[in-house]
Parts: structure tokens; C-alpha cells; sequence
């Protein structure tokens, strides 16, 4: 350490050698004033509109999306919403399955309610080839069950998450464990607690367990009974209903124009229900009423979504009087596997095992769009059948994607802390989405 | 050939119309109704009926219903006549065909799982087209020998024959030898050889391919890969110089067999056994990675060692000596590579200026002409290599009457016929080969080349005719395609400015062949083909 004490080092004292009095030390090694050293005009806040980015992963960003902001202080003035960072192909790997390989792809889609998207894509390859309505009912049946099971795990997740979000925790616990006995169900009946690939061309893969039916009674008035806990919790709460309330509004002409089904939609007054407007399977045997708000915010969305878990509950308590017995599968060799015992021992089933598996189920040329009421609304599969086992071209029409595109329009105004109920009403699932 | 585009009708006397399932056709006289049928996209199912083999109409499976005709017919033996007027799903022939599918499958045995057929069976395609129904039969299948070995390529299971003879036609046809036949009767009827004898006629496997189920198996193919795992590439058997046309079925980077494909100037729908095997050598001794002096070198060094070998003797002139000018330097064109890599290396020996060019190939194989496919010339390029030299004036002798005064040799390919070892111990061999045995293993730089199946190109058969090859797989190691090597050694040892040899693509050196080649001028280069996954052709049946 013999460094010559007479010159300074490099960084200088306080006043330093270079000759700037008004620099410190602090200023020289930060390169920037702390607020108390600037001057009146400069403590003002910049005049510029700020851009920030929400996402691509941000936990409040269901799904993988990007928002890039453009704030005045606190209010947004302009955003750019840019879905894609999910993107899965499922239209071009469609092209490459069979008819049947498709289902594990829709199981994808949206996975909060895999078993409708399942239905969806059945329903459309058997209009394909002529096989609606002629399903044994008890097929129809289990379909509506499952799809009411899932519908019911949607919003069950989208109210509980969003509640999160805006500090409820208790809320999302609460029907998260909801869902977790429904997926415990569902797991029953198809073997996979999230990605069912349950529902097969022609019916389903398998009967329901046994014990379900007591099973699903008894999740029922467990869940009925959270749901009031979690309403009494959530609808008169002063600090939810601020948050939602007046929130990201939309009018029932803005939904019409922008093509928004499901919830949303009905929020804004829109009665359109699927199941109700082009009835399918045994929805017209099953009663329930479709709730439609008035305002169109984020709290009417919540409203709209828990009436529509208590009809779902309806219909699952009528589903369980009214299923018939019988076969869960249509019997028509073109597209029903045959019984394990026969393919083992006759050529006959053995050859058809092996093209249906192999070749996939033959579809005649044509095609189609089918749709079902989706968690999320109007969810639509258009197919180009060109004779062959596999889709010359397979669209998803997801509610996702369409309700996301009104997004930007919505948060217009707020504040970036609206983002989130914004977001969490909308209810944007990546996987359906970027499909 | 019929023009389809000819505006012209044909003369009456030589069509007929007819209506099929409410639609007219017009064909040839003495078409059969089963080919008007498929003219007319209407596939009516069938197992014994083959475009290329004698009609039996045994099986019964194309039955169809001719107006004014009470029984049914089988399209296959029907003649077309005019004003004919067929159905073929009407309930009589629907059910017909149905029936009969049930009674061919009722002693089928449960094999798909293990059957080489599966995915490209007919039985399967015409089932699940057709019949799809549950089986009714109650009593025991009869059981047949499994395994019969009926000769050196093909095993046969007599349980899964169903009995369509279209193996017994196709040996009296395409090999003129009738070695298989029908034993017993009913239930019991087998196919069988004579007694002691074997199917051992050099075209015996296409009784594996005509057979609509998978009762005849091939000994090279079966339990290697499955059917609908394959990709198809169409290309052209380099076994000799026939030429006949073929699908390479490869995957993973490898043919796993080689099957006729269609070609009525050709070989019609067959090829001989030995072609078949040609996908082998593909992967034995291959040359994977440039070598100089025996040891691995990359393609830089292995040119430029071949550059300045070279060099010397190209710049040196006339009067230094007829060993160390130009005149030293030799060439020798492979008739077994193709018609680019031919005309790259010719045009560098044109470049070079040397007289000393020369063409090998394996020796001829005077017991393999028969008068059918096979010929002689094992070389799959002869004609083309004739074609080359002469349009490029180039005078090519054989390779055994290599000059004297030769020193440096540069070779296409692993032939050298006519050499002695004496010989070839003087000789500074560079080579551009696809293997490493023969002079290639002792060559003093030696650059890896593609294969036949690994690059495209183009070969001349005997008839002449020039006919593509696609690539189906990557080759192995750093090989390049034969006439790519030749570019990187033209532009090392490029002398002056007016001889510069560049190509950066097959195509290019098609072009500039064709430009060369006046018999060849009016050629045109098709798009490459992608690989076809057989899983997408469905079943190929």
C-alpha cells in the first residue's frame, strides 16, 4: 500500500478534481440526482405517457399473454394485447391424427373444461357422418353429466382465481377444494384428473364408475353448501364489489359487434345460450334457466357465472334422476371399437381394431361446423373431411380467442389495477386461445 | 397410349361406351369392367384380379350386377361391351361382395398383430371398406403349416392364403417358371411347391408383393419394420442396366426394402430379387469421411491435397515430360454413378486437358441375361456414360488399357477392372467413391460420396431412356453427392478463368448435360419429391 498520498484518486473527494462543484460522490458513481437534490421544475412528474409491459408472465396473466400498456400516470391510455405465446398447433396436428387422436389435443384447449371441448369435437365428427341422434341415450347422458362437471370446474376456477387476485384468498381456497372433488370425480370416470379423453366418436370410452352416481350427490351439497359460504363472502363485500362493479363494462350492441359469447356476453345482456338457442344431446329433456345481467362489468360476469353454477347443479341433480341404463356406445361397427374378448379371438373385430386404430375411423368427405355451450361460450369445431381417418383441415372457434380480442377495448380507461378483474372476468384460457 | 387431351374421338371400332353406376365411360375394346370401373375412380374390391397377371376371376370378390344379365358377374372377366349398362352398389352385388368377404375371412387366422402384411393388406382394406360386420362363425378355424419354407426369399403361412393364385401366376409370368400350385380341395386346399422342389426363379419375390394378405413373406423384409412406419421415395434400381423403376421404402435414415413401382416401358410392375437387394451395399463399407493417405481428413484438407498433388502436373507444360504434364493425370467415369457425376468429372477432364480418360464398371454377367429384366450389364449407367463422353469429345476406352505414361488417377467409384497390383502400386489414385474396398481402400486420397438412394439424379438404361432417381435419406458421415466433390476439385485445380466447373445444385448439371447431350436436349428436370409416409397413403393393399 505505498500508493503516493499527493494526488487524489480517480473518483475524487466530495468537491473532486474535475472541477464540478455541484457533482457528489453519489452523483458521479449513480450517474443520476436523489429527488431532495433536484430543483423545483425537475421534482415535477414527466409529462410523457409511460410503456410498460403486463406479461408474458405475470400472475395475473392467466394463460401466457402479453399486455403492453401505455399509462398517464396510473390510467391507461392505449394497450396492445399480443396472445401467441401458447401456441400449440392444434389445428395443423390435427391434420395428422386420426379422428380419434384428436381428443387428447381438445383436452388442451381449454383445460379448466376438458370434457366439453371433448363433446365438441365428437359432436362434429358424428354430424360429419351422420350419427347425431342416434347415440344410446345413456351416452348423451354421461356426456351432459361431464360437461356440467367441467362447466362447474370452469367457473369455479374463474370466480376463485379472480377473488384471489383482488384479495380474497379464502374465496379461491374454498372453491378450488370445490373443484379438486369434482376433478376427483372426473378422475374416476375417465382415469385422468385434468386431460379426460373421455368422449369417443359414438359415445364415450367407458361406463360410469360404480358408486357415481351417490358420488356426485354428495359433492353437490358439499358444493352447494361452500357456494353460499363463498357468496356471502364475495357478493356484498365492499372491497370486491369496488374492484368489479363499473368495471371494464361492455354494452350489449359492443358484444353482439365483437362476436363475445358465454358469460361475457350474457353479462352484457345478451341472451344466448347454446344449449337453449340450438339445443343438443338431452339438454332439451333437462330444465334450467340461463341468467342474464344488465350492466355488462365485471360483477354482473361474477353474478352471471355463479347462477350458472347453481343451474349447473340443477341440471346435474335432473341428469342423475332421468339417465337411462344401457350401452355408452353406438353400436355401428364404423366407429365403435370392438370388445376387447372379440378382437382377440375373432378376424373380424381383429381387423378393425386394427384400422380403426391404425387407419383411424373412415369419415365421409364434407364439411361441417358443430358447437357446444362451452365454459367460456360458443366453442365451434369446423372440419374438412376429405374420406380419409384423419381431417384434411380441423378450426376451433374458441371463445377465448374472440373474447380476448376486446380486451384492449375494455381496460381502456382504467387503471392498471383493473387489468386484473378485467382479465380475470374475461376469463382468457391460454391453451384455447393460441390453440 | 391413348392422348387424353386429343380431340379426336378413337375410331368406333376400336372403344366401347358403357354406364357404370350412372355415369358413361368410353375405354378400348376388350377392357375389362373392373378396369373401366377404376377409370371412372370407382374401386369395386378384388383379390385375385392383377393389371399384369393372366384373369382367373376366382375369388369372387368383384362381383357385379349387368343389366339384363340374371347372375352376377365378376367385373374382372367381363368384357366391356357396348352400351353395357353395370351396377356396382346395388344390394345384390353389395351383398354379394359382403358374403363373400365373410366366407374368405372365416379361416383367417388372428394375425395382424404379427403379420408383415398389416397396414398394406387388402383382406384389412377391403373388410373395413366393406363388411365391417361382428364374425358369426362358432366352430374352430382350420388350422394350416404356419411356416413353409417354400425357398431361399420367401416363407410362406399357408393359414393366411387366400387362395387367389396370384402368386402361381405371377412365377408363370413374369419368371416363365411355374413352381407354386394348389394341393387338396375345400377347406383344405393349400398353396404349395412340388414335391422337393423350391420357389427359387430369380423373380420370386413379387409373388411377396402381389399377395393381397400376408401369406407369402419375404425372408429379407419380414419382422424388420412395420408397413405403415415406411416412407416411400420413387427412384430407379441401380442393379443393372434395366433400370427398373422403384419405390425405396426407407426410415431412420436407411431402405428397408426396394418394390417395383409401374412402369409399362420398362418393367411393367416387377423387378428380380437381386435388384431388391441392392439397398445392402448402402450400408456396408461405406466411406463415410474423406480420408488422404489412409488417415480421416476433412473435405478442406483432403482438396487441397488433392490441389496440390495436382497442380503441378496441370501448370507444367507439354515439354517437361509425358510423366509430369497433364498428360499424366487420368481419368476413369463410373458406368455405375450417374449421369451428373459423370458429366462433372467429364467436364474436368475436358478442363484439365488430358487425353486420358477412361470408363469402368463391374464386368459383365453373361448368366443373368434372360430375356426378361435382366441383363448382362450390371452397371446401371453405361449408356449414359457413352452418351457423356461422346457429346463432350472425349475419346473413353475401357480402364484396362490405361496409358502408360499415366501417373495420377483420378476414379469415380471402386472399379478398376483390368489392373494389376503392380500396376496400381504406381499409381497415385484419387477417388471419389461411395465405398471403401478394392483400389479405394489403398487410394492416396479418397472423398466420400453419395449413393444412388442418397442423391438425386438421373441414370440411362439400356433402352436408352433416362430416368430420375429421388434422394430418400441423408448418406452417411460427410459424403457429398459424386458431382459436388467434382466441383470442389475443379475450383482447387481451376487453371485458367475459361474453364471454371461450378454447380450448386443437381439440377445445374442436368441443365448443362442436357445443353451438352443432343439426344438429351429436349429433357426437363421434374420437382424433387418429398418422402411419402405410407401411414398417409393409407393402405397401399
Amino acid at each position: 500500500m505505498a500508493a503516493p498520498s499527493s494526488s487524489p484518486g480517480p473518483s475524487g473527494g466530495p468537491s473532486g478534481p474535475s472541477g464540478e462543484p455541484g457533482r457528489s460522490l453519489k452523483q458521479l458513481v449513480l450517474g443520476r440526482k436523489d429527488i431532495q437534490d433536484l430543483s423545483d421544475t425537475e421534482q415535477e412528474l414527466p409529462p410523457d405517457l409511460m410503456t410498460i409491459n403486463m406479461g408474458p408472465s405475470h400472475p395475473a396473466m392467466h394463460g401466457t399473454v402479453r399486455i403492453v400498456l401505455t399509462v398517464d400516470g396510473e390510467r391507461i391510455v392505449n394497450s396492445d394485447v399480443q396472445p401467441g405465446y401458447l401456441h400449440r398447433c392444434f389445428e395443423k396436428e390435427s391434420e395428422h391424427a386420426t379422428y380419434t387422436q384428436v381428443f387428447p389435443y381438445t383436452d388442451r384447449l381449454n383445460y379448466v373444461s376438458p370434457m366439453i371441448n371433448n363433446c365438441g369435437w365428437a359432436m362434429a365428427v358424428e354430424k360429419l357422418m351422420g350419427l347425431t341422434d342416434h347415440l344410446p341415450k345413456r351416452a348423451e347422458y354421461v356426456r351432459v353429466i361431464v360437461s356440467e362437471m367441467s362447466r362447474m370446474t370452469d367457473h369455479l376456477t374463474c370466480i376463485g382465481a379472480s377473488a384471489m387476485e383482488l384479495g380474497a384468498f379464502t374465496a379461491f381456497l374454498y372453491f378450488l377444494k370445490c373443484r379438486e372433488w369434482l376433478y376427483e370425480l372426473l378422475e374416476k370416470v375417465s382415469g385422468a384428473r385434468l386431460t379426460h379423453s373421455y368422449v369417443r366418436i359414438g359415445g364415450v370410452a367407458k361406463d360410469l364408475p360404480e358408486g357415481f352416481h351417490a358420488d356426485l350427490t354428495l359433492c353437490l351439497d358439499q358444493i352447494a353448501k361452500v357456494m353460499v359460504e363463498v357468496e356471502a363472502m364475495l357478493s356484498n363485500n365492499k372491497i370486491f364489489r369496488d374492484r368489479m362493479a363499473g368495471i371494464g363494462a361492455m354494452t350489449k350492441e359492443d358484444a353482439i359487434a365483437t362476436g363475445c359469447v358465454g358469460p361475457i356476453a350474457r353479462a352484457a345482456g345478451v341472451d344466448y345460450d347454446v344449449r337453449k338457442d340450438y339445443p343438443y344431446s338431452v339438454y332439451p329433456e333437462l330444465e334450467f334457466d340461463v341468467p342474464v345481467g344488465t350492466t355488462g362489468d365485471c360483477y354482473d360476469r361474477y353474478l352471471v357465472r355463479l347462477e350458472e353454477l347453481k343451474q349447473c347443479i340443477r341440471i346435474l341433480r335432473q341428469c342423475l334422476v332421468q339417465i337411462p341404463d344401457g350401452p355408452v356406445m353406438i353400436d355401428d361397427p364404423r366407429v365403435a371399437l370392438p370388445a376387447k374378448q372379440a378382437t382377440y379371438n375373432t378376424i373380424e373385430s381383429m381387423i378393425r381394431h386394427f384400422k380403426h386404430i391404425m387407419d383411424g375411423i373412415k369419415v365421409p368427405a364434407g364439411e361441417t361446423y358443430a358447437f357446444v355451450e362451452g365454459g367460456n361460450g360458443e366453442l365451434g369445431f369446423y372440419i374438412v373431411a376429405d374420406g380419409t381417418g384423419r381431417p384434411y383441415k380441423a378450426y376451433v372457434r374458441s371463445p377465448s380467442f374472440v373474447h380476448l380480442s376486446t380486451a384492449s377495448q375494455l381496460i381502456h380507461g382504467h387503471f392498471i389495477a383493473d387489468v386484473v378483474p378485467i382479465f380475470g372476468m374475461i376469463n382468457m384460457i391460454g391453451g384455447e386461445c393460441d390453440k | 397410349m391413348t392422348d387424353a387431351a386429343n380431340p379426336v374421338p378413337a375410331a368406333p371400332s376400336d372403344s366401347v361406351t358403357l354406364t357404370i353406376d350412372g355415369m358413361p365411360v368410353t375405354v378400348k375394346k376388350g377392357t375389362n369392367v373392373l378396369e373401366a370401373a377404376r377409370a371412372l375412380g370407382i374401386d369395386i374390391s378384388a383379390f385375385c384380379y392383377h393389371p399384369g397377371l393372366p384373369v382367373v376371376a376366382q375369388c369372387r370378390q368383384c362381383l357385379v350386377s349387368v343389366e339384363k344379365n340374371p347372375k352376377l358377374q365378376p367385373s374382372c372377366q367381363q368384357t366391356c361391351g357396348d352400351g353395357m349398362v353395370v351396377h356396382t352398389t346395388d344390394p345384390q352385388s353389395t351383398l354379394a361382395r359382403k358374403q363373400q368377404l365373410e366366407f374368405t375371412l372365416l379361416n383367417h387366422p388372428i394375425d395382424c398383430p404379427i403379420c408383415d402384411k398389416a397396414g398394406e393388406c387388402t383382406l384389412q382394406r377391403l373388410y373395413f371398406e366393406h363388411d365391417n360386420a361382428d364374425s358369426r362363425v362358432d366352430v374352430p378355424k382350420v388350422h394350416k403349416a404356419k411356416v413353409v419354407d417354400l425357398g431361399p426369399t420367401v416363407v410362406l403361412d399357408q393359414e393366411r392364403c387366400i387362395l387367389c393364385s396370384r402368386c402361381i401366376r405371377t412365377c408363370d409370368e413374369v419368371a416363365g417358371e411355374h413352381q407354386l400350385e394348389f394341393a387338396h380341395r375345400g377347406d383344405h386346399e393349400v398353396l404349395t411347391t412340388a414335391p422337393g422342389a423350391q420357389l427359387d426363379n430369380p423373380y420370386s419375390l413379387n409373388t411377396v408383393d402381389v399377395c393381397p394378405v400376408g401369406a407369402l413373406t419375404s425372408k429379407d423384409f419380414r419382422f424388420t419394420m412395420r408397413a405403415w412406419e415406411l416412407e416411400a421415395t420413387p427412384s430407379v434400381c441401380n442393379g443393372c442396366a434395366t433400370g427398373c423403376n422403384i419405390e425405396i421404402h426407407h426410415k431412420n435414415g436407411r431402405a428397408w426394402r426396394l418394390v417395383p413401382r409401374h412402369n409399362p416401358d420398362v418393367n411393367k410392375y416387377w423387378m428380380c430379387d437381386e435388384g431388391r437387394f441392392t439397398y445392402h451395399p448402402l450400408r456396408e463399407h461405406r466411406l463415410a469421411a474423406a480420408t488422404v493417405d489412409g488417415l480421416p481428413a476433412g473435405w478442406d484438407r483432403a482438396i487441397r491435397a488433392a490441389a496440390d498433388h495436382l497442380m503441378p502436373l496441370l501448370l507444367a507444360g507439354a515439354s517437361s515430360g509425358p510423366q509430369v504434364g497433364p498428360q499424366a493425370v487420368g481419368v476413369v467415369l463410373s458406368a455405375e454413378y450417374s449421369n451428373e457425376d459423370n458429366f462433372a468429372l467429364g467436364k474436368l477432364a475436358r478442363a484439365w486437358g488430358t487425353s486420358h480418360v477412361y470408363v469402368a464398371g463391374k464386368p459383365e454377367v453373361p448368366a443373368r441375361a434372360d430375356g426378361r429384366l435382366r441383363v448382362a450389364d450390371v452397371n446401371a449407367n453405361t449408356q449414359g456414360v457413352a452418351h457423356i463422353t461422346e457429346a463432350l469429345g472425349l475419346a473413353a476406352v475401357p480402364v484396362s488399357e490405361l496409358a502408360p505414361e499415366v501417373r495420377t488417377l483420378i476414379m469415380l467409384g471402386t472399379e478398376l477392372p483390368g489392373i494389376d497390383a503392380g500396376r496400381l502400386r504406381e499409381l497415385d489414385l484419387i477417388a471419389i467413391s461411395t465405398h471403401e474396398r478394392g483400389p479405394v481402400a489403398t487410394a492416396k486420397i479418397a472423398l466420400p460420396a453419395a449413393a444412388w438412394a442418397e442423391a438425386g439424379g438421373t441414370v440411362t438404361n439400356a433402352k436408352n431412356m433416362v430416368q430420375r432417381m429421388h434422394a430418400a435419406f441423408a448418406p452417411p458421415g460427410q459424403a457429398l453427392p459424386a458431382w459436388e466433390a467434382i466441383v470442389r476439385l475443379a475450383q482447387a485445380t481451376s487453371v485458367g478463368t475459361s474453364n471454371k466447373i461450378s454447380f450448386a445444385h443437381v439440377r445445374e448439371v442436368f441443365t448443362d448435360m442436357t445443353q451438352t447431350v443432343t439426344a438429351w436436349r429436349t429433357l426437363t428436370w421434374t420437382r424433387d419429391v418429398r418422402p411419402l409416409a405410407l401411414r398417409f397413403a393409407g393402405s397401399r393393399g
